[in-house]
């Protein structure tokens, strides 16, 4: 009788368009809007009637509205807007519904009325709508009518429809019987709701994965992004079954869950395979997961061949290792304990079932495989973080797995290669202690299975961490095994390519090496002894480019040593033997230097060494010193050519010579003379001029019987030969320049009591010194000189005035 | 309209992920709170009963994923709503930081007639947490210059401002729904008269066939 015509128009607008086409957004835009507009007109026209309790006009309007919905030509989002306005009109028609049924109003045949409507879209809305007024009035129905409406929803086949409608269905939630299995009433308990919910969950998983298969297989990609769109609609039951209170673990273990994963694993479609389980991770709380480890990971093992297992398997551990964060604190101060209980061996569980799954999906990636091992060193890490061995066991998995393919030497940019370099780099930083990475043993092991750029890389990497944490390493094994780990930054490697050299990054790796040689420490001084030579015969091999770098850093931590030793001295008898040996390995250390052709790093080492070993005093320490010196002087001789290191060298010398107290006068009057002889040697006037003047301090500071030697005439006469090797100079510019440093270096050894030096002989100087200067050429040179003069005549004129122990009188400004 | 016996009145609670929405919602209504941990996929709503001003009206209070990618099908809950909860984590700043996304994302896709005025509600969960790392003035000082959004500190936990804070929400939404409500009484004499859409449409929905 009341057959409610409900021809919809969005089944008429249907023949006027190619369903096939709406994909312009314009169309989409358009086909929206219109249909709003029929369920806004006809909304009003239902609450009109709602309101003036005409019930049968306002079903009818309701109906057409709801005949909106039967359209084929929206995409899911639109649609999704369509339904979202279609069902919040609905909500009003429940309302009055309610009301009218609290108020006694009973229309007992409400439910077989709305199954009048014609058409079976609307019909079922209705029914649904209608469904829940009676069950919120009439309890006793409930368990009878959800499973008639999860049945009759079956009517509806069309994917999209079909998905809606169910997702409607769904809004049942506050209804759904959620009471523990007791008196077996009609209202029923929590296992008809799950019952409801899973048949309702299967047919829309039906629905969802029919999409895949329906329409031209050009369309393919166009279908998967709209089923993506959906996903969430078949998700909503999963949500659903999270949201029942009634359900324990044991439920969730033995029904909800196995049934789940039945409908996943059966339905072989990737999508949905991906997003449920994916799903189940997210709506499912923590403490039902950990329970359930192996049929959840069992199942991930037999998913489709296109399916991410990869990011399931990440997604939970992410999610586990959280949970296990967030509640540390909280348990801590609960004193009970762990937070994953005892009886669930996550690590185990995970690193068993990970391994089940390499092996079942041959298919998978090699990369994939390696990101699971990082996975899992996250979660050993963040859950078991004092549990090193777990870390080393899933090293040695990798290792292993990469032995099974006989892979070795791999490429820097393969995308294995950055897994790997990131399970590595993930133990490094997380451990911040390169003594901890050693106790990973197979760390180094896994390491070497990297081609050279990735090994020199990781290296650099480990030695920068060392030093950001300033990390010590104190034995000579760890030492050893540390230094094994860095070879690429250390020696030249078998498989290093040769073309790849770039001076500047060369330069400034070596640097960060000799900074990290500076962490090679022990508080025990006969330890520090073993890692020296420990770290020498590692760096030793290192080539002349390396050494330069590396050896001298080594040699300096010796000095120090034999200082320490020194320091001890009346606390360990053999500290005398100890400094000879460990001066010993510094004349080693410091030869090889100068093997590798690094002269002048050589001669300053020695004369380091020569001071060094004058202050440490050991045995036969004068002997030894001398032979540093004398190492030094015929680097010097043999070695040294261009003019300008040869200035430098011999400085350095005469200051050495100057400095030293350890020797006696018949060792020191060779050198000394040596320095001398060398002085005036050398090419260049100017640079003659020079070291014959700073040989003069060798007869005034220089030390005999360890008192300053102050020998007037010998220091005088190199000022002369000074002055006489400066008159010789042919450029005026730089004579005069010489003239002005001679007069500072005859006022000095003046102003300090030589009495051979005369007033006249300094007024000579300036004279001269006066007499070139307006010569000069106006320059920025010049100008220095002249400066340099008037600060030199300013200082005179202020010992004039301060009238102090040397007269400076009668020298005329 | 507002002299219809009942009122429904849809609310929207937005947030970033695990700020508590969820929780919020359910203790309002449900008086339950629950440590476990369960994300929220698409939308989804529970109603309430309340009485504002001696009216009773039906809260439907729409609890939403924070996280983008649970939302493949779009937003399109947002629309009709009258009144918008924004909630952050008074331990995480960066939720509080985000409020402001929150709400001009919300303005832009309900696109409600009066932006301006549009009632919002600001609600600082987990206040019985010890880290707390958003201070009351601070938050205070982002709902004034918003147009003085209420704010209310609450724990869903705890059950603490929750009540009071659901009631501002369904009386600024009911003041709201009025306004829309009056504005909707004239609207189905524009629609049916004139509406272009209804003319063009081939063989509009009283045919008879």
């Amino acid at each position: 009788m009341y057959m409610w015509n409900t021809s919809s128009s969005a089944t008429q607008r249907t023949l006027n368009s190619n369903p096939q086409s709406p994909t312009q957004l314009d169309e989409q835009d358009k086909l929206l809007s219109e249909a709003l507009g029929v369920v806004r007109n006809n909304a009003i026209l239902m609450k009109r009637n709602l309101d003036k309790n005409r019930l049968m006009d306002g079903l009818k309007c309701a109906s057409t509205m709801l005949g909106e919905l039967r359209t084929s030509l929206l995409s899911p989002k639109s649609y999704y807007e369509l339904y979202m306005a279609v069902t919040d009109e609905l909500r009003f028609l429940e309302v009055y519904l309610l009301d009218e049924f609290q108020k006694g109003h009973k229309i007992t045949d409400l439910y077989e009325l709305v199954q009048y409507a014609g058409n079976i879209v609307p019909r079922l809305y209705l029914l649904i709508t209608v469904g829940l007024v009676y069950i919120k009035s009439n309890p006793m129905t409930k368990k009878s009518i959800l499973k008639d409406l999860v049945e009759m929803c079956r009517g509806v086949q069309n994917p999209l429809r079909g998905l809606f409608l169910r997702n409607y269905l769904l809004t049942l939630r506050n209804i759904l019987p959620d009471t523990p299995v007791g008196k077996d009433d009609e209202t029923g308990n929590v296992h008809d709701s799950i019952d409801f919910i899973l048949t309702n969950f299967a047919e829309m998983n039906k629905l969802w994965v029919r999409m895949q298969h329906q329409g031209h297989s050009s369309e393919k990609s166009r279908r998967e992004k709209e089923r993506e769109e959906l996903k969430i609609l078949v998700g909503t039951n999963l949500v659903r079954l999270s949201q029942l209170d009634s359900v324990n673990l044991e439920i969730y273990q033995k029904i909800i869950l196995p049934s789940i994963l039945e409908q996943v694993v059966s339905c072989r479609d990737a999508i949905a395979q991906e997003y449920l389980m994916e799903c189940i991770i997210q709506v499912f709380p923590d403490e039902f997961h950990l329970q359930t480890l192996d049929p959840f990971l069992k199942s991930c093992a037999q998913l489709q061949s296109g399916v991410n297992v990869k990011s399931i398997i990440i997604s939970l551990i992410d999610r586990l290792a959280a949970y296990h964060q967030r509640n540390e604190k909280a348990h801590i101060d609960a004193a009970d304990g762990s937070i994953i209980p005892i009886d669930v061996q996550l690590f185990d569980v995970f690193s068993i079932q990970i391994a089940n799954i390499v092996q079942i999906r041959t298919d998978m990636p090699l990369e994939d495989t390696i990101s699971l091992q990082v996975a899992l060193v996250n979660l050993a890490q963040k859950v078991y973080p004092d549990q090193i061995d777990y870390v080393d066991k899933v090293l040695e998995t990798t290792t292993q797995i990469l032995e099974n393919l006989n892979m070795s030497s791999i490429n820097h940019s393969l995308a294995v290669n950055q897994e790997l370099s990131r399970l590595l780099r993930v133990c490094i930083d997380f451990y911040n202690n390169i003594l901890t990475i050693l106790d990973l043993k197979f760390f180094p092991k896994l390491l070497s299975k990297f081609d050279y750029t990735s090994r020199k890389a990781l290296a650099l990497y480990l030695v920068m961490n060392i030093l950001d944490n300033e990390t010590f390493i104190p034995t000579d094994e760890q030492v050893d095994a540390v230094l094994e780990m860095l070879s690429p930054l250390i020696k030249d490697q078998e498989d290093q390519p040769a073309d790849t050299f770039d001076p500047e990054d060369f330069a400034e790796e070596q640097g960060i090496v000799g900074r990290f040689i500076h962490l090679l420490k022990s508080e025990h001084l006969d330890m520090q002894y073993k890692i020296l030579t420990v770290a020498k015969k590692h760096f030793a091999s290192g080539g002349t480019q390396r050494i330069k770098h590396c050896l001298p850093s080594l040699v300096f931590q010796a000095f120090q040593l034999a200082y320490k030793y020194k320091a001890v001295a009346a606390e360990d008898e053999n500290w005398d033997k100890k400094c000879q040996k460990i001066i010993q390995f510094c004349h080693t250390t410091i030869t090889s230097i100068a093997r590798a052709e690094l002269p002048d790093l050589a001669l300053r080492l020695f004369l380091q060494g020569a001071l060094c070993i004058g202050q440490i005093g050991q045995t036969n320490y004068e002997a030894v010193a001398y032979d540093f010196m004398t190492q030094a002087f015929s680097i010097y001789e043999d070695e040294i050519s261009d003019s300008k290191s040869q200035l430098a060298a011999i400085t350095l010398i005469i200051s050495t010579v100057e400095q030293i107290t350890c020797f006696s006068e018949e060792n020191a009057e060779p050198l000394r003379t040596n320095c001398a002889l060398a002085a005036s040697k050398l090419l260049k006037k100017a640079d003659q001029c020079r070291a014959v003047v700073a040989c003069a301090s060798l007869f005034w500071s220089g030390k005999k019987d360890n008192e300053e030697m102050k020998d007037e005439k010998r220091t005088l006469e190199c000022l002369k030969k000074g002055v006489r090797i400066a008159s010789q100079c042919l450029d005026v510019n730089v004579q005069v320049q010489l003239y002005v440093e001679l007069l500072n270096s005859y006022l000095y050894y003046f102003e300090r009591g030589n009495s051979q030096i005369t007033v006249s002989m300094l007024n000579q100087l300036i004279g001269k010194i006066n007499e070139e200067l307006p010569n000069l050429e106006k320059s920025e040179e010049t100008k220095q000189i002249e400066r340099h003069f008037n600060n030199t005549l300013a200082h005179i004129k202020s010992r004039i005035e301060s009238n102090l122990e040397v007269s400076f009188a009668g020298i005329s400004i | 309209m507002a002299t219809r016996k009942k009122v429904l009145l849809k609310v929207i609670i937005l947030g970033d992920s695990s700020v508590g929405k969820t929780s919020l919602m359910n203790q309002y209504v449900n008086k339950r709170f629950s440590n476990q941990y369960k994300a929220t996929i698409g939308a989804d709503f529970l109603t309430k009963e309340v009485v504002v001003d001696d009216r009773v009206v039906t809260m439907q209070i729409w609890d939403t994923a924070g996280q983008e990618r649970f939302q493949s099908l779009g937003v399109a809950f947002y629309r009709g709503a009258d009144c918008c909860v924004l909630v952050f984590d008074t331990t995480a700043p960066n939720t509080f930081k985000n409020l402001d996304s929150w709400r001009d994302e919300f303005l832009i896709q309900a696109s409600p007639r009066n932006p301006e005025h549009f009632p919002f509600v600001v609600l600082g969960n987990k206040v019985d947490l010890e880290n707390r790392a958003v201070s009351t003035k601070r938050a205070q000082q982002w709902c004034q210059s918003k147009n003085d959004i209420p704010y209310f500190e609450t724990s869903a936990k705890e059950g603490i401002n929750v009540d009071i804070a659901f009631q501002t929400i369904a009386k600024n939404a009911l003041a709201q729904e009025s306004d829309e409500g009056i504005d909707s009484a004239f609207s189905p004499s524009l629609t049916l008269g004139s509406s272009s859409d209804s003319n063009n449409r081939p063989n509009s929905s009283d045919c008879s066939c």
